[in-house]
Order: structure tokens, then C-alpha cells, then sequence
């Protein structure tokens, strides 16, 4: 008997903008250590692959203005990488990855935090690797303007192959801590990288070990052609949206027949679709509480939000409960951004379109309808896992971690205990052979 | 009222203690093995776990080969780490090393921030420019740049980070459902700085930390470090072995604080301590010299080299007393390396000791009431107001100074029984840095982002 292929299923401990108001919100969950706590251990509890941190270099206010961020909760937020890092301690399953920008950081640091965060949780890193695409973060860092997205994607492939190079720097048996020759490592397999590219120069080798995984997982989420590619040439996970299946499966395909481009097969890259989940013992009581969360947000706050998800549009003439106007300048933004403003072959309302969250998949039923759902997508190639992201929190989570896991477990697509140690054990993948052809030996200068 | 002695605790030992076998087992990538090292300093009332960094391997003018039998080759990412450590601790504070000359002031303002924030008030940075080559070689450079150029970055560096941290006033963050105001837009504060090395319009995405800016720690050899340290930091690490030496280096560096309109308490100055503790001073001394022992010839030349260079030092057996060569002379002044102890010339092998051990800082061997005692008198002849505690060897190095030597030292009352309430800065003394408002009245340029 063939075994049932399994279900990715990641959580991202990040609310709605507007959720903190929400009674019993996690209000400072994005600043507070025992909520992420919290998140950690309530979805290790769910048998979940990773947690997910989110991030970006800047307070962002692009296209929307400091008074409106300042009705979001999702405005302050901790450095990723320090609370993965803070969450190694206190889980011992489940994934945990960050987003780290190529644009803002330097491949040694990068190396060096990731390969730690690996060992210190030994074999449980991600990295997310994000070309940052504010402006707001540009500003931070010396920039008058966005950096341009060629420039950003040549860097970020330059930075992850260096970073690579540093990771396979040690050979994995490298040290060797024998006492009776008083010899802690093998200086022969030690490598400089000698890298000199158009956008860094660095020798090494790194001062870390090889990671436990060789490589940590790498994930990606380009909106673009470069990412795309980038991520069919070196990504473990695609974090990708859509909110109709069609949609899903377009993405899915194209992105699985650029990994046959890089010589790569399908299954080593898993597409994860982001995907809300409001679960009730009733369709009505799920219904009740999405409603809940989302009619605590105004006209002005919804035009705001939308602002940040299609900047540069002027949307003074939305109104909540009509169609969002049909102008070739929305339109275009729409389709750039890729926040999607029709429904059902008719464009959706301000509030429609406020309750899809600006893209995401949003599932609202009892927990049996969503898993089926889930499932649906799952078998009909439209994902090969999901990115849950709470609607609030705690309370989103622990109800999906009681409710839809088990009918998951139920259909025979989700694990009933963490198999294998490392992240890569846990989604199947590969632990990558260490690229020696990238170094130039050592021993040999 | 006795003065308190402040301690850190540097997470290091000798870089071949390894070899011993028992009780030197420590894994520098092992959570386990920090898990046990930091609670047994919270057992002993140590105020910081200090983790020293560097972006590269400490193999200037020496290599890797001769490197193959130190565990120092290893070096993990010491905020990440740190970071780690917060989940398992609850008092100590938390230092780390990060460089003013390969990071942004934006993202190392962000992790600080964090960090502060994780540990409700227990972080601080150690402030270094990073003087090796391999760490300029990693970062673009063919060789690291020069002191002036360094420092003038730092400065600029702390300051748009120290801006950052005040870009957000205490009382930012409203969390207001009824006006469905989440933070006070007024109360926050574009940086809009441009300056010679930075341009960083901020505000800083997170709130201001529980103690404000966490601990600035510095341990600069050179005199702009001295200067520097006396306008901008809250702790300095030095390096002194003899006594005399040790309060001609703190009464100067708190001297130059007026100028800056700092009082001289606002400074904790923590000499290296290297210690090796039996329950006799002949237990002790074999212990050292155990240490000692798994170190080779060959390996202590080449330590020699690279702390040392320039010292022409390879025709001088162990066993003698190093010439009196201006050539050696200038090299040790230079890089701080101390070649008379008690009145007296040292012979190499001495030297070799003194500086692989513990990179030349004050050795203190023997039994716990004869460090206890010297340790005291170097804090009330105002030598310093603390020490940054390297055991020789980790974990038996802590486990001895802390079952043995802190019960001392709270005896003498210069350490506390527990730990009190509040964040490092409470307990170290130090004042918490006013926010922007201070800086606003100041004539700084914060532009609150909604008027």
C-alpha cells in the first residue's frame, strides 16, 4: 500500500491589522514574548511543520501614513530572527524560520545566525529570504528610494549562493575533538570561500560548523519572475496566495515545471498557500465570529489598508457596501500587487474585498467543511501544504489546533506524531550534500 | 556602605582545555551545555552573561593549521544565541558583542530592541570596531580599517542607534479599543538622520524597551576607546594585572566623564579576572597547570604570533626571561600584553601562559578566601568596580568560582544573597536614559510622524 501523501502545515502568529481589538486578543502579541511562547508550544501541539516569523526592516507606512498605521496592531514588531531564536528554547519539534532581507544584511551575518539558530535547535531552522520591498526600508538603510527589483533579485542570488558556500565551508565531519591527539578539527576540511562577486567579496571560511540540516530550509515568496525562479532553483517552500483554485493550480504548475528547468524534481519544493481559517461548531457560529473581528473595521480604516496592499491608488471614491470602482489605474495596481478584487465574475465590494484579507484564502465552517477544504486543494494540486495565519489570536489557533487537525488526522493527511528530528526530516526533504565544487580546498592554497 | 561588586561572566575558557576530558566539556553550538552554564551563574548571583563575537576566525598572522586543536575556531552568532537564552533565565543579564563596522545601526537596533523586550529589561550590547583581518576579509576588505576610521563610525553608529531606541516615547503604545488607537502617532518620531556614514529615516518598528537603551558595553585598548567609553558607555571591560596599574586606569577613565556630565558611578569598570580555584592554593595551582599542560610549544609560538606580533620572540626558549628588546617592548605596549609581573621580569613560558589562558587579563590562582580577598581589594582601592570572570576552563572553571568563591564574597558583602527586582540597569546602578522628549527639547530634528 502506497502511503497517503502528507499535508504541510505551517502557522504565521500574525492577526488581521484590526484584530487586537477583538475581546480576549492577544492586543501586544507582536511584541510580547509569552504570546509567542504561547503560539510556539499551542502549534508544536498541533504536530505542525513551522512556525513562521514575518518581518521587515522598518515601521511600515508606505502609501498609507503614520495616523492610519496607527490604528494597526501589526505596526511594531519583533526582529524575526531573535525570536526564532528565543522559540528554540522553548519547543523541540516543530520548525522555525524567519525572514531575513539579501538587501540589508550581509551574507556572513546571515550564515552565521542561521547556521546558529540550526544548532542551537538542533536541525530546525528556516530562512525566508526576502529582497525587501518597501520603501519604508529603504530609508533605513541609506536608500532615498526602493532599491530596483533586478538589482534587489541579483544580490539576493549572489547572497544565498555565498551563504551556501559559507554553510559548506566545514566539511560535516570536520571536527573531529579527539583528545588523544589533541586535534579539535581537521584543518584540511576547513575551506575558504575566496568568493568575489559584483556584490560581495568574501574569503571565510565561516566561523560556525556546518548546520545540522548542511542547509537550513530555505523558503521563498517572490511575486515576481525572478523569484520565481530563484525559488525553483534553490527554495525547499514557496509560500504562494491565491483565493480561487484555478488560480492555485496555474501557480502550482508553473512553478513545478521551472524546478524540472533547474534539473530539480517536482517533490523538493513544497508550495504552501497562505490560508485563514475561522473554525465554529456551526457554519453560523463561524460565520458570528469572523463577522466579529471584521466589522470593527471602518470605511476610512479599510481604504487605508487597501492603500498599503495597492499603493499609489487614489481610492477616495470606495464606498464599504458598493463595488470597487472599475478604473484602469485599480486594475493595473490589482494585478501588479496581485490582490485580487473579483468574485464569482463580479467585483467585490470594500467590504468583500476587506474580509479576503487583500489575497489570502479565507475558510469560514465547521471544522469538518474546512478540512475537506483543505483537502479538496490538497488533491487537486492546488498546494502541497498551507500557511495557516490566525484570524486572532490565541484563540484562532487553539480552536484550528483542536478541531482541524484531528480531521485531518482523521483523513489520513496530516501525521499523528512529529517523525524525524530535523525540519528537513519532519517535510520529507533531502539533507542537502555539501557543494564542495563552490570552495576552493583549503589545504590546497 | 560596602560598594558592590559587579560581575560578568565571559563565556569562554582556554581554547584547549578541551583536552582535559572531565569538566571541560563545554560545546560552543550546544544549547544544553549554556542552559547549565547560565543557571549556574544566576545560581551565583552573576549580573551578566557575556558572550563575546566575532565575524570571522581569530586567525590573524597565525592561520588554521595551528589552530586545529582550539575549540575558539568556533564561534556562534552571540545575539542569536543570547537570544536563546532568554527563554531560560530570569534574572542575569545579557550581553553580546556586535560590530559597529560590518552591521547597520537598524538592525542592530532592532535585535537589541528585541532582545530588551524578550528578557524584560536584561539586554546589553558590547560595543567593539572589530580590529582583525579575517573579519575585513569576510566583509569586502582586504584588511581591516584603520582606528580613526573605525571609531569615528562607531560614534556615529551608537548614535543613530541610541536614537532609534528613542524614536518611540515610553508611552507610545495606547492599545485603545474605544478609539481604536493602537499607539500615539504624535509620540512617535522619524529619526531623519543623514550624517557621514549613515542616513536612516526610522522610527525604530518596535516600542521602546523596558530599560531604554539596553547596557552600552565597551572594552577599547586604545585611547579613543578610552574616550569613547567615558562619554558613551554604561560598563567597560579593561585590562590590568597589577593593582597600582588598575587605579591609575579607572581614575583616569573616570575623569574624563565630567567633561561629559557624567558622574563617575554611571561607569562600571570590569578588568578581565582569569581564575583557577582549589579548595587549597595547591589544588589550584595543579589545576592551572593541568590546563596548561595540553597547550604545545608549537601552539603557544603561534599564539605569540598572533597576539603579539612583530615581538621577536622565536630564538627565546620557555625557559627564559624575555629579553629587554625595544623591539619586544613596543609590541607588548601596543597590544597591551604585560611582560613584568610583581616587580619582575617574566620568562617566556610565563608570557605564553599568561596570554593563552586568558589573553594576558589578570590570572588569580588559588585557594576561594585568596581570590575573595584580592578581588576585594582591588574593589575598595578603587582598581575597579567589578570583574569580567574568565574561568580557565568551563563548566568545572564556573562551577568552582561559584560553590567556592561567591560564598566568599557574600561573606566580605560585596555580593548579594539574591537577586532583587527590576532590569539590569536597576541592578547595576545606572540611570535609564530619558526619551525623545529629552532630545526634543534638546533642539534634536525627531519629526513626530503626525504633527
Amino acid at each position: 500500500m502506497t502511503e497517503r501523501k502528507q499535508i504541510a502545515l505551517g502557522v504565521i502568529p500574525k492577526e488581521t491589522p484590526f484584530s487586537w481589538r477583538y475581546p480576549g486578543a492577544f492586543a501586544e502579541a507582536d511584541h510580547d514574548f509569552d504570546h509567542f511562547r504561547f503560539i510556539a508550544q499551542e502549534a508544536e501541539r498541533g504536530l505542525l511543520d513551522l512556525i513562521f516569523c514575518a518581518d521587515s526592516v522598518a515601521l511600515r507606512d508606505d502609501g498609507m501614513g503614520m495616523e492610519n498605521v496607527s490604528h494597526t496592531g501589526t505596526a511594531a514588531y519583533f526582529d524575526g530572527m531573535t525570536i526564532i531564536a528565543a522559540l528554540a528554547a522553548v519547543t523541540k519539534h516543530i520548525g522555525i524560520a524567519s525572514t531575513a532581507s539579501t538587501t540589508y544584511w550581509h551574507p556572513y551575518h546571515l550564515a552565521r545566525q542561521l547556521a546558529t539558530v540550526d544548532h542551537i535547535s538542533k536541525g530546525r531552522a528556516g530562512w525566508n529570504l526576502i529582497t525587501s520591498g518597501q520603501t519604508s526600508e529603504a530609508l533605513n538603510f541609506g536608500y532615498d528610494a526602493q532599491v530596483d527589483g533586478p538589482i534587489r533579485y541579483a544580490r539576493a542570488r549572489e547572497c544565498l549562493e555565498t551563504v551556501f558556500g559559507l554553510w559548506d565551508s566545514w566539511d560535516d565531519d570536520a571536527v573531529v575533538r579527539d583528545t588523544a591527539t589533541g586535534r579539535f578539527f581537521d584543518p584540511s576540511r576547513v575551506h575558504r570561500l575566496n568568493h568575489v562577486g559584483e556584490h560581495f567579496k568574501i574569503r571565510g571560511p565561516l566561523n560556525v560548523r556546518r548546520p545540522p540540516q548542511g542547509h537550513p530550509v530555505i523558503c521563498q515568496a517572490g511575486g515576481s519572475t525572478e523569484g520565481w525562479n530563484l525559488a525553483a532553483e534553490y527554495a525547499d517552500v514557496m509560500f504562494s496566495k491565491a483565493t480561487a483554485i484555478g488560480e492555485a493550480q496555474r501557480f502550482y504548475r508553473d512553478i513545478k515545471s521551472r524546478l524540472l528547468q533547474f534539473g530539480r524534481h517536482p517533490d523538493q519544493l513544497k508550495i504552501m498557500l497562505e490560508m485563514r481559517a475561522i473554525v465554529g461548531r456551526t457554519e453560523q457560529e463561524a460565520h458570528e465570529k469572523f463577522r466579529a473581528v471584521q466589522d470593527m473595521v471602518t470605511e476610512r480604516e479599510a481604504k487605508d489598508l487597501l492603500k498599503q496592499f495597492l499603493p499609489g491608488v487614489d481610492f477616495t471614491d470606495c464606498v464599504m457596501d458598493e463595488p470597487i470602482p472599475d478604473t484602469p489605474e485599480i486594475n493595473a495596481a490589482a494585478q501588479r500587487f496581485r490582490v485580487f478584487v473579483e468574485k464569482d465574475g463580479r467585483r467585490m465590494t470594500l467590504r468583500e474585498l476587506t474580509d479576503t484579507g487583500f489575497g489570502s484564502w479565507i475558510l469560514i465552517g465547521t471544522a469538518a467543511q474546512i478540512a475537506d477544504q483543505l483537502v479538496e486543494w490538497f488533491d487537486s494540486e492546488a498546494a502541497d501544504g498551507f500557511m495557516f495565519t490566525p484570524h486572532w489570536l490565541p484563540g484562532g489557533l487553539t480552536d484550528f489546533v483542536d478541531q482541524v487537525v484531528p480531521e485531518l488526522q482523521a483523513r489520513g493527511v496530516f501525521r499523528t506524531a512529529y517523525e524525524g528530528s530535523t525540519l528537513r526530516e519532519i517535510m520529507g526533504f533531502d539533507r542537502p550534500s555539501n557543494r564542495r565544487a563552490a570552495v576552493q580546498d583549503y589545504a590546497a592554497q | 556602605m560596602t560598594k558592590r561588586m559587579t560581575l560578568a561572566l565571559l563565556s569562554t575558557s582556554a581554547p584547549y582545555a578541551w583536552r582535559l576530558g572531565d569538566g571541560s566539556s563545554h560545546d560552543r553550538l550546544k544549547l544544553a551545555d549554556y542552559v547549565s552554564l547560565i543557571q549556574t551563574a544566576e545560581r551565583g548571583m552573576i549580573d551578566i552573561f557575556f558572550l563575546a563575537d566575532n565575524c570571522g576566525i581569530r586567525e590573524d598572522r597565525m592561520g588554521l593549521e595551528p589552530m586545529r586543536g582550539f575549540s575558539s575556531v568556533v564561534i556562534p552568532d552571540a545575539f542569536t544565541l543570547l537570544s536563546t537564552l532568554v527563554a531560560v533565565t530570569s534574572h542575569i543579564g545579557l550581553v553580546a558583542t556586535a560590530s559597529t563596522t560590518y552591521n547597520e545601526p537598524y538592525n542592530v537596533a532592532r535585535k537589541l530592541g528585541t532582545l530588551d523586550h524578550l528578557s524584560e529589561g536584561r539586554a546589553g550590547w558590547n560595543v567593539v570596531t572589530s580590529s582583525m583581518d579575517a573579519e575585513a576579509q569576510n566583509f569586502g576588505l582586504d584588511r581591516q580599517l584603520d582606528t580613526a576610521d573605525r571609531y569615528s563610525r562607531a560614534r556615529e553608529f551608537l548614535e543613530v542607534t541610541r536614537a532609534l531606541w528613542d524614536s518611540w516615547e515610553d508611552d507610545a503604545v495606547i492599545v485603545d479599543p474605544e478609539s481604536r488607537t493602537y499607539f500615539d502617532p504624535t509620540k512617535v518620531h522619524y529619526l531623519n538622520h543623514a550624517g557621514t556614514h549613515f542616513k536612516v529615516r526610522g522610527p525604530l518598528s518596535l516600542p521602546r524597551s523596558p530599560q531604554g537603551h539596553p547596557v552600552i558595553c565597551q572594552a577599547g585598548g586604545s585611547e579613543d576607546g578610552w574616550e569613547f567609553a567615558a562619554q558613551t558607555a554604561d560598563v567597560m571591560y579593561g585590562k590590568a594585572i597589577a593593582l597600582d596599574e588598575a587605579h591609575r586606569f579607572y581614575a583616569d577613565v573616570k575623569g574624563r566623564m565630567k567633561k561629559y556630565g557624567r558622574a563617575p558611578d554611571q561607569l562600571k569598570i570590569l578588568p578581565g579576572l582569569v581564575t583557577s580555584i582549589g579548595r587549597t592554593e595547591k589544588e589550584a595551582c595543579d589545576k592551572y597547570r593541568a590546563v596548561q599542560d595540553c597547550l604545545s610549544e608549537d601552539e603557544g609560538r603561534a599564539m605569540l604570533h598572533h597576539l603579539l606580533p612583530g615581538a621577536p620572540l622565536d630564538d627565546v626558549g620557555l625557559d627564559e626571561i624575555v629579553p629587554e628588546q625595544p623591539e619586544i617592548d613596543a609590541a607588548a605596549k601596543r597590544f597591551r600584553i604585560f611582560l613584568n609581573r610583581d616587580g619582575r621580569r617574566l620568562k617566556l613560558r610565563e608570557v605564553v601562559d599568561f596570554i593563552s589562558g586568558g589573553i594576558g587579563h589578570l590570572t588569580l590562582i588559588g585557594s576561594p578566601s585568596q581570590v575573595a580577598d584580592r578581588m576585594v581589594a582591588w574593589l575598595e582601592q578603587e582598581g575597579c568596580d567589578g570583574f569580567n570572570l574568565m574561568p580557565h576552563v568551563l563548566p568545572s572553571g564556573l562551577d568552582d568560582f561559584v560553590d567556592m568563591v561567591v560564598p566568599e564574597l557574600q561573606a566580605r558583602g560585596v555580593v548579594s544573597e539574591a537577586y532583587g527586582e527590576g532590569t539590569l540597569r536597576d541592578r547595576l546602578g545606572l540611570a535609564r536614559p530619558a526619551d525623545a522628549r529629552w532630545r526634543i527639547a534638546q533642539g534634536s530634528n525627531l519629526e513626530a510622524m503626525q504633527a
